[in-house]
């Protein structure tokens, strides 16, 4: 058996104390809310009303916005154009931004006078403080996650397969829809998973455009500034036990069966 | 049937250039060529893969350069087959009729009948992640082959498979070609060149150097390049001079030997077929024209038997078989003895 080295030793109590600091507060949050707490914030109607808008509206804009994030990631890993670097550097932008103001950049677009806020009112529906308008808070500071990923994902089926596609007769469509989509298909639903999650998990973005109807984090929020810890602490656990179950099902799901693999012999 | 005119493309710093090339119906044409030499994209270029710059493809008289690449009639079997991982072998195979819209009926009749050809009927229901190299290259030809294309390209069908298969290969591509398919392998290996080939090109830095038979191209190399793709090792640059009616090539200042032909210019480079050159362990006794003694600087098992490098001034490479190694009497530094015919020498024109 080989012997771990100092430096081994370093390394792991290092990551020993970041995993340390990951797992403390949620376990004491978790230690801390009793088993009767949390039953009784399971039959809150306002939490649950809450819970559920959350997941259903990070739902509901992930796959809106996939219809065209997945095109927009085939045509950043397989074509070359111009200024195709900034395009990326864009796609990023709402990663590094404060997310209230991403809030306040999406509420000045969906407001009466905004761009789309305009187009709205005009067909009778208001943006702001409804679910459209958090689907669209949700998406903007999201997106990033599902296109990053679909990216990677296209870029890493040989293009050679959908050469041979095209030799085989297959228009461009055919290709995409038979070759490249199934192919890229665990790194898509990666990405749209990664999506969902960061989308359900917003607060400062949605909170700008929309305090009502309350998703989960202003819930927790207002909770807490209304009545402290106490009270926030059984909605934050019921909520963070909903949404991991949600992640684990779709992780489940998007695991499957091991078919669609890309084999070594493709790669080469 | 296949006719390439003037094609040019500029891939990046890399130029494929002013390529000409006509290939009649029923040839297996080789094309030969190092990698990065241009000989895939020139495949891509003919599958319609990519466009050309400038220049025109001709397919049974018709030009199809602009023609879009699913109507081109022209089958391309990649290196490394390219077979779709996500579907079963049935479903690569249909995978070409479906495109062109067969109906069910005849795409299970079609790809029944290329699996059979192929003997690939076994494994129509595996997907293709676990196939052997000689399977999944039998269901990348099935699935070009199953809609009859005029033309077949090849990209390195041989790189990826097992020395073994290689020889079962060899005949199916031989069958492929006698039943009147025209094909066009592109290679590294010269070895394959000679073993299919009924046309043989070389290319070399984007330029299609030499074309013609096989026993054209390798017996009558236009430069070293195509020489050294011959298998060709013994390369010598000489002057040449006349000499009582007789020509004869000066090598590195002193060695001297004769040479068959007339109008040499004033120098040049020689070469000489390893396998066209004696070697004897001690003077002969009919040494004619051309007899060189040196040193044995080496003794290596090469392909074809033996391979003696003997330095007469200037290495020589000499092919034997094992037989006629065990009757000779020598071993590395000892004397050693080469003959060979003036004819032997061939000057290369493009030298």
């Amino acid at each position: 058996m080989v012997k771990n080295s100092l430096f081994s030793w370093i390394a792991m109590v290092l990551s020993s104390l970041v995993l340390l600091f990951i797992v403390a507060p949620l376990a004491g949050m978790f230690l801390h809310t009793g088993a009767a707490e949390l039953l009784e914030t399971a039959e809150d109607k306002e939490v649950i009303r809450s819970v559920w808008l959350t997941l259903w509206v990070s739902f509901a804009a992930t796959l809106t916005f996939a219809v065209g994030a997945v095109p927009l990631a085939w045509v950043l890993a397989r074509k070359s154009f111009p200024l195709k670097k900034i395009v990326q550097g864009i796609i990023d932008l709402p990663v590094v931004l404060p997310h209230t103001a991403a809030g306040i950049a999406i509420l000045g677009f969906i407001s009466r006078d905004g761009l789309l806020g305009k187009a709205a009112a005009s067909a009778g529906i208001t943006l702001i403080n409804s679910p459209a308008g958090i689907a669209l808070a949700m998406a903007f500071v999201s997106l990033p996650f599902l296109i990053n990923s679909a990216r990677d994902g296209f870029a890493a089926v040989p293009e050679r397969l959908e050469k041979a596609a095209l030799t085989l007769g297959a228009v461009r469509s055919r290709v995409f829809f038979t070759i490249s989509l199934p192919l890229a298909w665990r790194s898509i639903v990666t990405g749209f998973i990664m999506m969902f999650a960061r989308g359900m998990s917003e607060f400062g973005a949605v909170v700008i455009v929309a305090y009502h109807p309350m998703i989960a984090p202003v819930l927790i929020y207002e909770r807490f500034t209304s009545f402290g810890l106490k009270y926030a602490r059984p909605a934050s656990v019921f909520f963070i036990i909903v949404a991991l179950a949600f992640f684990v099902i779709l992780r489940l799901i998007s695991m499957g069966p091991k078919k669609a693999e890309i084999s070594r012999d493709a790669e080469a | 049937m296949l006719k390439l005119e003037r094609i040019s493309k500029q891939l990046g710093s890399f130029l494929l250039s002013e390529i000409d090339l006509d290939i009649p119906g029923g040839e297996y044409f080789v094309l030969l060529g190092r990698s990065g030499s241009g000989k895939s994209q020139l495949l891509e270029l003919i599958a319609g893969l990519s466009d050309p710059d400038s220049g025109k493809i001709w397919l049974d008289g018709e030009d199809i350069t602009c023609r879009k690449i699913q109507e081109r009639q022209v089958g391309l079997v990649f290196q490394d087959y390219a077979v779709f991982p996500n579907m079963t072998v049935a479903s690569n195979i249909a995978y070409s009729l479906e495109s062109r819209g067969f109906s069910r009926k005849n795409i299970k009749e079609l790809v029944a009948g290329i699996s059979g050809e192929l003997n690939i009927t076994g494994i129509l229901d595996r997907t293709v992640t676990n196939l052997s190299g000689g399977e999944l290259q039998r269901v990348a030809l099935a699935r070009t082959l199953v809609t009859s294309p005029k033309l077949l390209l090849l990209d390195e069908p041989m790189a990826s498979i097992d020395a073994s298969l290689k020889d079962d290969v060899r005949n199916s591509l031989r069958q492929l070609n006698r039943k009147g398919l025209t094909i066009v392998h592109v290679t590294h290996d010269y070895r394959e060149a000679i073993s299919l080939a009924t046309m043989v090109g070389v290319i070399h830095n984007g330029r299609l150097v030499q074309t013609g038979s096989p026993h054209e191209v390798f017996s009558s190399p236009v430069n070293k390049f195509v020489a050294r793709y011959a298998g060709i090792r013994n390369f010598f640059r000489a002057d040449f001079f006349s000499e009582g009616g007789k020509w004869k090539a000066r090598c590195n200042g002193n060695m001297i030997f004769s040479i068959s032909g007339s109008d040499y210019p004033s120098n040049g480079l020689l070469i000489i077929k390893s396998d066209e050159i004696k070697i004897h362990d001690s003077v002969p006794l009919y040494p004619g024209e051309n007899c060189i003694r040196g040193l044995v600087r080496e003794i290596n098992p090469s392909e074809f038997g033996v391979e003696i490098t003997v330095d007469a001034g200037e290495n020589f490479y000499i092919d034997v078989t094992r037989n006629e190694f065990r009757m000779l009497n020598i071993k590395e530094s000892s004397e050693a003895w080469i003959t060979f015919d003036p004819a032997s020498p061939k000057f290369l024109s493009g030298s």
